[in-house]
């Protein structure tokens, strides 16, 4: 059988067509040149003239050149690295490069590369990927490597597209995009690494009624102190006190928002404003204590008498305030066009809200009734009356019977599809001084790959994309037969406004 | 084999019976040789070797380039191996099955005997120590004859340079290391071992997993035809079509038409051929609306004109 080999082989060297180089070879590709011919102007018609078959025989030689040349490197610049068919991954034998900084991760110890990393860094000449004692071609590489379970070969034309322009890619992680809540809250980003060895702390279990009302009832009484500070309220609008008439009632809470307590912790709050009652420190008509809370409010063996407040009170700032002449000024300039609301009898006769909005709809009604018949005591009203509107947005407010949408709205309804998917992160090139693996930051984009055979993405999924984005723009990808378009979908408000 | 890159010497004793073996063995590797090595990456044929790229511009079709260069690993502007094949073309070449180029489906195999892959192993490590031995002497070599050509330079016509040289390049022979992780080596960028390969499988058009529909169909009749005629087609997504029909050889020659298929029956809407008719008259280019129609194909172009 060698032997055999051996007469194929001598066989195969004077052939043209194999491509292994022979040890000489391999020595002299060290001083290759590194430049590639500029191509030149292409011409219009084909004439048939010696010349233009000579042009194209020698840009149909240097091409072949170009495209028959095999990578050739020094063994001690190589890194090895082992595939792991079942793992997918490809395991780094010897210390890594300078890649090392934008790709690749550790795990239990060890150096591991995702099948396109690898197979990137194969193409470029970094690393030699083995197999079973065999050092895998490019080929092999593309085959074993891209798969529907890894990442398809579209996926990975545009991730080497992208890599050779200089950009970080990383593959798109659902759970590391952080919310629109965390975002507002600022939080710093936490350490979401793909694979997160260690577990996350669970929540605390929900305990009995007695914990969910003490807590709420801690709130509460922040809330209360921070009322106590306000300056005057208008008192004839503020519900009396009721301390003094029922003493029996719970200190500013009614008996069924504590029934509402033992509903889950996570749910929010619901509390009846209209029965709570806080208590007015600020009115003329304020007593000096308060009445102690209901003992269900409060732990076990803790007893509360009745609440002090004369020293709080005394802390009231009830001075008149004293302003500065510019203060004055504007103050002055402010009120010159409003009207205060209190100085209008019949709304000083309303004893509650709920009286006042009577009386707003009142006027309102009185009001409405100069308008014209015809119009408005039909079924269908104009939209909008004259006068009404002050600017032309609020008027195409009015008006506006189809109401525009913009990309967030009715997200939660959309149900992820399986058609399109985000394949990766892209981080700008000029980052990568700084870029850290371990807290890339918000990336520049994120990419979706499809190809022209395909279909054009409609509404609903550039919708739930973006909302898979959250606050990072999405770019389609088509690959068309080794030529890649990027497309992007940029929400747009029409003007309503003439300014 | 899978993966065999192993480089053979040929012990020079056993020339007579490696020219006897060769005759009969040079007519198989001739109808080898003849053969184009399709692969499948996914459901996308690929070529990966130079010669079966000539054979394939021979035949005119183009493909497109998708690899990194090797020469220049980190830019978008040339490409370089595999050249990914449309689906169309790699029919094209299937037809051809019978004239000159016959296509082979190369498939990555994993050996499953256990002996013949530690063989494998073993000629392949056998081939990086031959190599390295023989990049040992090679690179002693390029240092002496550096240091001599430096040597002469600088010390030209004076007495006593020939010793001089001598007692150099004997300190060279003796102090010269060649490391193993300064030796050259090759990655290979298609697989090598292929030609190896035990078992040769005819290759048909059913074998292959490229999906296949009316719209396909339609494509190819129009390829099909339109390479017949003479013309060189490309990829015309940008373009809003499915080809670009040259008059020549890409390389050289501009794009005449963007031909876009579509079948007899199928309804178009107008404003669809508006919008290509506009763009083909601003990338100055014809568009070709062709339809297969029983074995020939019909061509309409569009021209956009001013209402006069």
């Amino acid at each position: 059988m060698a032997d055999a080999d051996a007469s194929a082989d001598a066989g195969n060297k004077q052939s043209v067509y194999h491509e292994l180089l022979s040890p000489s070879e391999l020595f002299e590709a060290r001083s290759r040149s590194h430049k590639i011919p500029v191509r030149g102007q292409k011409e219009f018609l084909p004439s048939g003239s010696e010349q233009q078959s000579q042009r194209l025989q020698h840009s149909l030689e240097e091409h072949w050149t170009l495209l028959a040349e095999e990578r050739v490197e020094r063994l001690g610049n190589l890194v090895n690295a082992v595939w792991s068919p079942e793992e997918k991954l490809v395991e780094l034998q010897s210390p890594a490069g300078k890649f090392w900084q934008t790709m690749g991760f550790s795990e239990r110890g060890k150096q591991y590369l995702q099948p396109e990393e690898a197979l990137y860094l194969m193409e470029c000449g970094n690393v030699q990927v083995f197999y079973r004692d065999l050092p895998l071609s490019i080929q092999d590489g593309y085959e074993r490597f891209l798969s529907s379970d890894t990442v398809t070969l579209h996926q990975y034309q545009v991730f080497g597209h992208l890599k050779r322009l200089g950009y970080v890619v990383n593959r798109f992680d659902p759970s590391s995009v952080s919310s629109t809540y965390e975002r507002q809250l600022n939080l710093p980003a936490s350490d979401k690494q793909k694979k997160q060895l260690k577990r996350k702390r669970s929540q605390s279990p929900v305990s009995s009624d007695k914990h969910g009302i003490s807590t709420e009832e801690k709130t509460t009484s922040e809330a209360h102190n921070e009322l106590a500070e306000t300056s005057k309220l208008p008192a004839d609008l503020q519900e009396p006190v009721h301390l003094a008439d029922a003493p029996e009632r719970t200190w500013w809470m009614e008996e069924d928002v504590q029934q509402k307590h033992p509903k889950t912790q996570t749910a929010a709050p619901r509390w009846d404003f209209s029965s709570i009652s806080f208590p007015d420190l600020g009115s003329r008509r304020r007593s000096e204590r308060l009445a102690s809370p209901h003992r269900s409010l409060l732990p076990e063996n803790v007893d509360v008498g009745e609440c002090d407040v004369s020293r709080w009170l005394g802390r009231l700032n009830m001075k008149q305030e004293k302003l500065s002449r510019r203060d004055m000024e504007r103050q002055r300039e402010r009120d010159r066009y409003r009207r205060d609301v209190n100085s209008d009898r019949e709304v000083r006769r309303c004893r509650n809200w709920a009286e006042y909005s009577e009386l707003m709809e009142e006027r309102r009604r009185r009001r409405r009734k100069h308008r014209p018949e015809h119009l408005w005591e039909r079924e269908e009203t104009p939209l909008t009356q004259p006068g009404q509107c002050t600017s032309h947005r609020e008027l195409l407010d009015q008006i506006g019977i189809i109401k525009s949408s913009t990309f967030s709205e009715g997200l939660s309804r959309l149900s992820p599809s399986d058609q399109w998917k985000i394949s990766f992160d892209v981080y700008q090139p000029d980052t990568v001084a700084e870029f850290k693996k371990s807290h890339p930051g918000k990336p520049y984009t994120r990419m979706c790959v499809c190809s022209f055979a395909g279909p054009v993405p409609d509404l609903h999924a550039v919708k739930q994309l973006s909302f898979q984005s959250q606050d990072v723009p999405v770019t389609f990808a088509v690959v068309d037969h080794g030529d890649i378009s990027f497309y992007c979908f940029k929400d747009f408000k029409l003007p309503t406004d003439v300014y | 084999m899978d993966g065999d890159p192993a480089v053979m010497k040929v012990p020079r004793s056993s020339s007579v019976e490696v020219k006897e073996d060769m005759d009969t063995k040079s007519e198989k590797q001739a109808t080898r040789d003849a053969l184009i090595d399709i692969s499948f990456c996914g459901s996308t044929p690929m070529l990966w070797k130079v010669s079966d790229m000539k054979k394939c511009r021979s035949e005119g079709v183009i493909g497109a380039l998708v690899g990194s260069l090797a020469r220049q690993p980190r830019q978008n502007v040339r490409l370089g191996r595999p050249l990914e094949l449309r689906p169309e073309e790699a029919l094209l070449l299937l037809e051809k099955e019978k004239s000159t180029a016959a296509v082979r489906l190369d498939t990555q195999q994993d050996c499953e005997d256990e002996e013949a892959h530690s063989e494998a192993v073993r000629l392949y490590e056998a081939g990086l120590e031959s190599s390295y031995q023989e990049q040992c002497v090679l690179a002693l070599e390029d240092k002496k004859k550096t240091l001599n050509r430096v040597m002469n330079e600088k010390e030209n016509g004076t007495e006593g340079s020939g010793s001089a040289v001598r007692e150099r390049l004997e300190a060279l022979d003796q102090s010269f290391s060649f490391p193993w992780s300064a030796m050259a080596v090759q990655l290979c960028t298609a697989r090598s071992g292929f030609s190896h390969c035990p078992e040769e499988r005819s290759f048909h058009s059913t074998d292959c997993p490229m999906p296949r529909d009316e719209h396909l169909n339609t494509r190819f009749s129009v390829y099909r035809d339109l390479r017949n005629k003479g013309y060189y087609l490309t990829s015309a997504g940008k373009f809003g079509g499915d080809f670009l029909v040259y008059p020549g050889d890409p390389l050289r020659f501009h794009a005449h038409y963007i031909a876009l298929c579509v079948s007899l029956d199928e309804e178009m809407p107008v404003c669809d051929i508006l919008a290509i008719a506009r763009l083909g008259s601003n990338v100055k280019k014809t568009v070709l609306l062709c339809s297969p129609q029983e074995g020939d194909v019909v061509y309409s172009s569009l021209q956009w004109s001013s209402m006069v």
